[in-house]
């Protein structure tokens, strides 16, 4: 998140554990917003909950994760196998029953298990599931420990592949248009300034891990850069066909109890024009810092 | 007759409007609201997230 706006406006992020608590934040109206799955947001909408998706968190950046020294070698290998799901509402479930469906197989012939996404690397390891599907860092973090090997990542099954959405009150939509329109645009430079140079990522690694997220820099530098097209920042803007399409497979496969028309859960008029600038810095404002402390530790 | 009824008017709207702010806007928000408009504060948003997917 940025809270180096140059328009006045200062944009908080508050890291939550768990998803009803976010919910019951939006609905109490202790959050303007959130980063929430995709399919979540749809439900939340079908359920009520006046919020709408104004812009995407990222593309791509999650992986199907097998034990290294696995003989799974394809999706169809996961058969009878125990994979491991972030959430039942996650695009990473959709996903699995996506690719069940391409390759002809049945709903059930992979079990899948929710597993809060921080515990996926250690239960490969343990061999307690045989695979997971998990958006980053957890995919790498595998990686670098040497207990697990990227099977597909969803940039090459699903190209575009969509995990996390950003929603906003619906109150704030109609009454600060001019707040949630800075918010989006600054995401916008954001990713821009990310995707322009390598070094921007890796700046964004360390003050990311030590500032937000509390994950060591050098695994998600390795997320960002290895390949650099493993996570993508830009092409946000919410796209009805995507969002048609992950509706549809969502509500077959039940996760969904129903449909809800486009228009009533996105709003994508806060999409900046595509010849919205980049940050004009080259450095981070609070790089110094952060490497500063890192070396003091 | 008739400054009894605009005192009387008067008093309710005060009553209402005073009823609103502590239902609907909380006298924190609205004392936050006032800063931001006299330019003593920042508008500020909280937005949440999961470091995970």
């Amino acid at each position: 998140m940025t809270s180096h706006s140059t328009d006045g406006t200062v944009f908080e992020s508050r890291k939550f554990t768990d998803w009803p608590t976010v919910k019951e934040a939006l609905i109490a109206k202790e959050i303007g917003g959130a980063f929430i799955l995709a399919p979540m947001a749809m439900q939340l909408a079908r359920d009520g909950v006046p919020i709408k998706i104004v812009y995407l968190g990222h593309r791509d950046g999650t992986a199907i994760v097998v034990a290294k020294d696995s003989n799974i070698r394809s999706f169809q290998d996961l058969a009878g196998k125990l994979v491991a799901i972030p959430n039942r509402y996650s695009n990473q479930n959709v996903l699995m029953h996506r690719m069940m469906r391409q390759y002809g197989m049945a709903e059930d012939s992979i079990e899948l298990r929710e597993l809060p996404p921080p515990e996926h690397p250690a239960a490969l390891g343990s061999g307690s599931i045989d695979a997971y599907i998990v958006g980053e860092p957890f995919a790498a973090k595998a990686e670098l420990d040497g207990t697990g090997r990227v099977l597909y990542q969803a940039k090459d099954i699903w190209p575009n592949f969509i995990s996390c959405v950003l929603v906003v009150r619906e109150d704030l939509i109609e009454d600060e248009r001019v707040l949630i329109q800075e918010l989006v645009s600054g995401i916008a430079r954001s990713g821009k300034w990310l995707d322009e140079d390598i070094d921007h990522r890796m700046q964004a690694a360390d003050v990311a891990g030590q500032r937000y997220y509390f994950q060591p820099p050098e695994l998600l530098k390795y997320v960002l850069s290895k390949p650099p097209d493993r996570v993508k920042y830009t092409e946000l803007a919410p796209m009805r066909e995507d969002f048609d399409e992950i509706m549809q497979l969502a509500y077959e496969i039940g996760v969904l109890d129903g449909q809800i028309a486009f228009e009533d859960y996105v709003d994508p008029s806060f999409v900046p024009d595509l010849d919205l600038r980049s940050w004009e810095f080259d450095e981070l404002p609070e790089l110094d810092i952060v490497r500063a402390e890192a070396l003091g530790q | 007759m008739i400054r009894k009824v605009m005192l009387g008017a008067l008093l309710w709207t005060a009553l209402l409007t005073l009823l609103h702010v502590q239902l609907n806007i909380g006298w924190d928000g609205l004392n936050t609201k006032v800063k931001v408009i006299m330019g003593l504060e920042r508008e500020q948003m909280l937005v949440g997230f999961l470091p995970v997917t």
